[in-house]
């Protein structure tokens, strides 16, 4: 037994281990996990992207964490929602965009659909077809106020980047052929496109055409663009030729575009273009480019108004003014009630062509013709042209007409009052010509010939004549070598020729003009009238008046010569023995020898009649002068005297007409 | 049920070997392990790797488990996303394996982890056969809830066939395999023993 008390048992309880190492280091573990846990989705969270919305018509291939934002090809954002607008019309895209990138998405940006498309110019963006639609989107470097609303394009632009070119705009009557993403050809290379194609307001049709940097350099503000759409056909002398531009052009249309004039200046973003239906149109257009909505008139004639069509010319007192920009039929009432119809021409006017400057409104080109109305000014049909073919509308000064007014408030365009078509003018002229051509003195010019043969005849028919001394008979020699010179070397030749250059002239004036069938018969008879002159027979007339002369100075029997022609050569030698007894002879021989030397002088120069018509004259004078020196003795004188002024009058006749035929056949022909 | 446990009769059983030994020995005589008393502060660890492998499984939830590109498409699915468009192409077999072994299990490890951590040194359900139970089930099972990060490393490893169709891991599946690893160490600190260890305060070792 082991009495050994026990000691008490003791109850200890170890001190509890301090707080430190009752907590595991294991708590690290969660806690690292719930930090990067957190960190993460902080992270991410801050680098969530900003969410902008896009409306677009259709959402068509958009899926909601799929379809990504691209910006220059790069994945910049992804879909996030669709939805729609409040009021149904459009999908709302929410997309969550890169934060690097968003604050360059101001309200200039552009976004649109990426599909895959088939157009004249092939397909585009096949990739799409398996990566499915995507949104692109373009904005430029300069952020402005950040925006998180967008409308999106309903297709993509041509060239999203304005930077990388200039885009116009083009205004057109009609579209004609034109499509989207028709080509813009510049010499024959496609150097833009045209996009955006819709109906203006204004009536019309707009299109912007982006021309592609660095071709955007051709253009300025003088530049004209026309339509090449389809094909044009033309039957020439060359066959028949097919003009198409390029295969797209065909199919989709075109515009082409050219600097015509220089001085022009630079072109920004957006200008105005007139868009002509040809390049003719284009070339001769007067209106600027800026004049895209001339100002307009109202005519209103009376008279059937043939030959004016749509661009048809408007000339302001013969300055090409305008065109013809519509034709229609305006009924109306007059004061009666009864109805009639009037032919309604509405014309446009570029005021610089009026004198005014070029941006002048239209009140104000209005109120000046008004002014110019006042003073008499009226529009009428007129034609212009050679034989006045071509129709145009003149805007001139027309004298007698009733008082009238510009109408102001007519609709749709003010009113020029018109007066009565103006006569043909160049056709009244080109009538004149051939009067004028009719009336040459040719009649006369023969008669004075014939008279002055007559005279001869009249001389050497005379019997006196017969009793001519030898030195008369050298005279009338020298006379007859006068007229042969006249007849063989030149004058009818030289006629005749002039004739035919008359004739060649009146032909090739005839060639310039079209389609004159009656003036071209009525010059042939002119020109035929011409030809068919007796100048031969004026010829051979003088040269039997000579041959007679001749043989009758030959003869022997001068006794048979006329007592008073007898009487007279008696006397004529009286007085020439009286003449050279008187110291005159010599006087006499001068006056002879001048006859010869003028003779002679004539007969070398034919060619030039008006000189012979000089020396004639000298010769008349001195002739006269000679018989007033020596007293009205001698009939004979007499008819030396007229038959020298006879031929000086036939001679000087022939000189003018030679001279002005030489000079200048045309003017001969047009009379001026 | 009067149980009379280790602690009880002073004595220290291994963790590895499962050998008692004196309650002052240090390491196991046998297989050599340390030799740690029964302690609630172990459910230290127990708590601080399932609330790692907690935290894990959030993104692994939120955050695309897969990656998947056809013909240039490029589809990413969550765990659940991807159970549900498995459901919408009526592969339910599929979709049911992936739910079982990716949300339920897991989620389950979770709740029965936690339960037994809340129970233990809890005089009411002191010595129940049915915990030990539940957290052989959990040892046994926590390997099998890696079924979808092996799914996923298979499909990237295989489905790279370019444009065609090429798979790749999202971050959940590291986020998952994380939640998975945590939850395993989680178990495996569980300290079996507590399961039979009274309440703290009754006990009269
Ligand atoms: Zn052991």
């Amino acid at each position: 037994m082991n009495d050994t008390p026990q000691p008490a048992e003791l109850h200890t309880t170890p001190a509890p281990p301090p707080i430190w190492s009752r907590v595991s280091v294991i708590w690290l573990v969660p806690l690292i996990a719930l930090a990067v846990t957190l960190g993460v989705a902080w992270k991410s969270y801050s680098d969530r992207g900003v969410l902008i919305e896009i409306d677009f018509a259709d959402a068509t291939g958009i899926r909601p964490g799929e379809t990504a934002l691209k910006f220059r090809e790069v994945e910049i954002g992804t879909v996030e929602a669709v939805s729609f607008s409040p009021d149904l019309t459009s999908v709302r895209v929410g997309v969550r965009v890169d934060k690097t990138i968003a604050p360059f998405i101001d309200d200039e940006a552009k976004f649109w659909l990426v599909r895959p498309e088939v157009s004249a110019q092939g397909i585009s963006r096949l990739d799409t077809v398996l990566s499915g639609t995507f949104i692109e989107g373009f904005w430029d470097a300069a952020p402005t106020e950040q925006t998180y609303q967008f409308t999106g394009l309903d297709r993509a632009p041509v060239s999203p980047d304005p930077t990388k070119g200039t885009w116009v705009e083009l205004r057109a009557e009609d579209a004609g052929g034109l499509a989207e993403g028709a080509p813009v050809i510049f010499r024959g290379i496609t150097v833009g496109r045209l996009q955006n194609l819709r109906l203006s307001p204004a009536g019309g049709v707009l299109v912007d055409a982006f021309i592609d940097a660095p071709h955007d350099k051709r253009l300025s503000s003088q530049t004209r663009f026309w339509d090449t759409s389809g094909f044009s056909v033309s039957l020439g002398a060359g066959g028949v030729s097919l003009d198409v531009r390029s295969l797209a052009s065909l199919v989709q249309g075109g515009v082409e575009f050219e600097t015509f004039s220089t001085g022009g200046s630079t072109v920004q973003n957006g200008r105005p273009f007139r868009l002509f239906a040809s390049v003719e149109a284009a070339r001769n257009s007067i209106f600027g480019n800026d004049l895209v909505d001339p100002v307009r008139f109202t005519l209103l004639f009376d008279d059937a108004i043939e030959g004016i069509a749509r661009g048809t010319k408007v000339h302001f007192r013969g300055v090409e003014a305008g065109e013809v920009t519509d034709i229609s039929v305006r009924m109306q009432a007059d004061s009666v009630g009864n109805q009639f119809a009037r032919q309604q021409v509405v014309i446009a006017l570029a005021p610089a062509r009026l004198g005014l400057d070029e941006s002048t409104e239209a009140e104000v080109v209005t109120e000046f013709l008004s002014g110019e109305v006042e003073n008499g000014l009226r529009a009428r049909i007129a034609g212009i042209g050679l034989l006045g073919t071509t129709r145009i509308i003149d805007l001139t000064d027309v004298p007698d007409q009733p008082e009238a007014r510009v109408n102001p408030d007519l609709e749709p365009f003010p009113s020029i009052p018109t007066a009565p078509p103006a006569a043909n003018e160049l056709a009244a002229s080109a009538e004149d010509v051939f009067e004028r051509v009719q009336a040459l003195p040719i009649e006369e010019l023969m008669a004075s010939a014939i008279r002055a043969m007559d005279s001869i005849s009249v001389v050497a028919e005379d019997e006196k004549t017969r009793a001519v001394p030898g030195e008369l008979a050298g005279l009338l020699e020298e006379l007859r070598t006068l007229v042969d010179g006249l007849n063989a070397e030149g004058a009818a030749q030289k006629t005749i020729s002039a004739l035919d250059r008359v004739t060649s002239a009146a032909d090739s004036v005839l060639t310039e003009i079209e389609g004159l069938g009656e003036m071209l018969a009525s010059t042939d008879q002119a020109a035929q009238t011409f030809a068919e002159l007796p100048m031969g027979e004026i010829g051979e007339k003088i040269d039997g008046i000579l041959g007679d002369l001749r043989s009758m100075l030959g003869s022997e029997d001068a006794e048979r010569l006329p007592r008073a022609l007898s009487d007279t050569l008696e006397e004529s030698a009286a007085l020439l023995a009286e003449l050279r007894a008187g110291g005159a002879a010599e006087k006499l021989n001068g006056t002879l020898d001048a006859t010869q030397d003028a003779a002679r002088a004539v007969g070398d120069a034919t060619e030039r009649l008006p000189e012979l018509s000089r020396k004639l004259e000298t010769l008349v004078s001195r002739a006269e002068g000679l018989v007033a020196a020596y007293g009205d003795r001698s009939a004979f004188n007499n008819e030396i005297l007229t038959t020298i002024r006879e031929l000086r009058r036939a001679t000087s006749s022939f000189g003018s007409l030679a001279r002005m035929i030489e000079r200048n056949p045309r003017a001969f022909i047009l009379g001026r | 049920m009067n149980v009379l446990t280790a602690r009880a009769a002073g004595l220290i059983g291994c963790t590895r070997c499962g050998r008692v030994w004196p309650g002052e020995a240090s390491h196991c005589g046998r297989c050599g392990a340390p030799l740690a008393p029964v302690t609630t502060i172990s459910l230290q660890r127990v708590w601080a790797w399932w609330f790692a492998g907690l935290i894990a499984y959030v993104p692994a939830n939120m955050l695309p488990m897969l990656r998947t590109a056809t013909l240039g498409h490029e589809q990413a699915n969550t765990i659940l996303g991807g159970v549900i468009e498995l459901v919408a192409h009526h592969n339910y077999g599929v979709a049911a394996i992936v739910f079982i072994a990716s949300i339920m299990i897991p989620v389950a490890k979770f709740i029965a982890i936690g339960y037994l951590a809340l129970i233990v040194a809890h005089e009411k359900f002191a010595g129940s056969h049915r915990h030990l139970h539940l957290y052989e089930v959990v040892e046994f099972i926590g390997r099998w809830s890696m079924i979808d990060v092996f799914v996923v490393a298979i499909l990237s490893a295989l489905v790279q066939l370019g444009f065609v169709a090429s798979i790749h891991p999202g971050p959940a599946a590291a986020s998952f395999a994380l939640s998975v690893a945590f939850t395993m160490l989680s178990a495996q600190n569980f300290d079996p023993r507590l399961i039979w260890l009274p309440p703290l305060g009754t006990d009269k070792a």
